[in-house]
């Protein structure tokens, strides 16, 4: 009896075990012995065809997205995009066995994988991250928008019950200058770097005194030339926005799944 | 399921602090490729909460917050506005902190993932003569 459950036991552990997926790589690839991924676990390929998929097991009862997990995700694809074409899932791809990543995500994909990762091979991803001083930022606005100074001045040193409505009007004014401002300083980035890349994406701004936020598909061979583009840049804003370079990485903002049916 | 490399469109919104993990955040739980054939795992909540709470909305509260740093602006520092500017440069070792700033966030990484050839990395490629 006692052994039976011991047996149950085993075999509910068993199934309470998944193999979650990094990323698809090219079949042609090995794995250093001391790869980790998300909970410690051993990194391992699972390969079909010319392609493969970097997965470790991973327990099933647990929820995940502790930050050393997300971190251990992203840190094995960065790392691996470096020697080899990485296309990467998001974070929590978890099938229910090597068979069914081998059949169901490998197999039944095969030649659009393949495609996609000769499409990237010798490139990489920096994303571009730039966020505004706000005194200078201010002084900008107030200096350029000549009722954005008026209001300034109706509010200069009164209490704020006295000059609610001034308030709400003259941050309104800022925030629709920052939105002009981003917009111009967006394209203003994408001017400079894209002849240093194969392809950009915007992203969408996470604060409201973000200036801009791309990535970038780069050439490996062009690396050391958007770099330096990219310190250019810097320089031509320093003390205005304070821009940091993210990468390489794999290339996470080119690509895309189209849905099911869409 | 199709794939394609190309930009991705839309997305993308968060509440990034600027610190490693937001940037983290940003990119693996909001891009990359998303596969059909999931079985369901839970994420951890605080995370769930920064996916969810991903947009900027202008308020209220930030058309006040923009008033009050206007009205303590003091737009008559213009000229003494390099001179803070200055000293934290000098303290810093040189003009071009700022801008070294950026580049070092790529010499790190560099430095991880690239420079550094005596660390192995976890993936590499064959070399075509082994295959045969």
């Amino acid at each position: 009896m006692a052994a039976e459950q011991t047996h149950e036991a085993r075999a509910q552990e068993e199934r309470d075990v998944g193999c979650y997926v990094y990323g698809i790589l090219p079949g042609d690839v090995e794995l250093t012995p001391d790869a980790h991924g998300i909970q410690e676990r051993d990194v391992d390929l699972v390969r079909h065809g010319e392609i493969a998929a970097l997965v470790s097991e991973i327990e099933l009862g647990t929820p995940i997205g502790r930050p050393e997990e997300l971190t251990a995700h992203q840190r094995l694809l960065d790392d691996a995009a470096v020697e080899v074409p990485v296309l990467p899932l998001r974070f929590g791809a978890v099938l229910t066995s090597r068979e069914a990543v081998e059949e169901e995500l490998l197999a039944a994909n095969h030649d659009q994988f393949l495609a996609a990762l000769n499409e990237i091979e010798g490139r990489v991803e920096y994303i571009l991250k730039g966020r505004y001083e706000e005194r200078v930022l201010l002084r900008e606005i107030i200096e350029e928008n000549p009722e954005a100074a008026r209001l300034r001045e109706e509010i200069r040193d009164r209490p704020e019950e006295l000059t609610h409505d001034a308030r709400i009007r003259l941050g309104e004014l800022i925030n629709q200058a920052i939105a002009a401002k981003r917009e111009a300083d967006t394209q203003r980035a994408v001017q400079a770097l894209a002849g240093h890349a194969v392809a950009n994406a915007l992203r969408e701004p996470t604060h409201q005194e973000d200036a801009v936020q791309a990535a970038f598909l780069v050439e490996t061979a062009q690396r050391s030339e958007f770099e330096k583009a990219v310190e250019e840049l810097a320089q031509e804003w320093q003390g205005r926005v304070n821009l940091r370079l993210l990468g390489p990485m794999a290339p996470y903002d080119f690509v895309i799944t189209p849905r099911a049916g869409a | 399921m199709t794939t394609a490399v190309q930009p991705a469109g839309g997305g993308g919104m968060g509440r990034s602090s600027g610190g490693g993990l937001a940037d983290v955040i940003d990119t693996i739980l909001d891009k990359g490729l998303v596969i059909d054939a999931y079985v369901r795992v839970s994420l951890v909540g605080i995370e769930v909460l920064a996916i969810d709470a991903r947009i900027v909305i202008a308020s209220v509260e930030t058309y006040l917050q923009f008033a009050e740093a206007a009205n303590r602006l003091d737009l008559t520092q213009t000229e003494e506005q390099g001179i803070p500017g200055l000293v934290k440069d000098m303290q810093e070792g040189g003009a071009k902190h700022k801008t070294r700033g950026a580049i070092e966030g790529v010499g790190e990484k560099l430095r991880d993932f690239v420079g550094d050839d005596d660390a192995e990395r976890a993936v590499r490629r064959r070399r075509r003569q082994e295959e045969e």
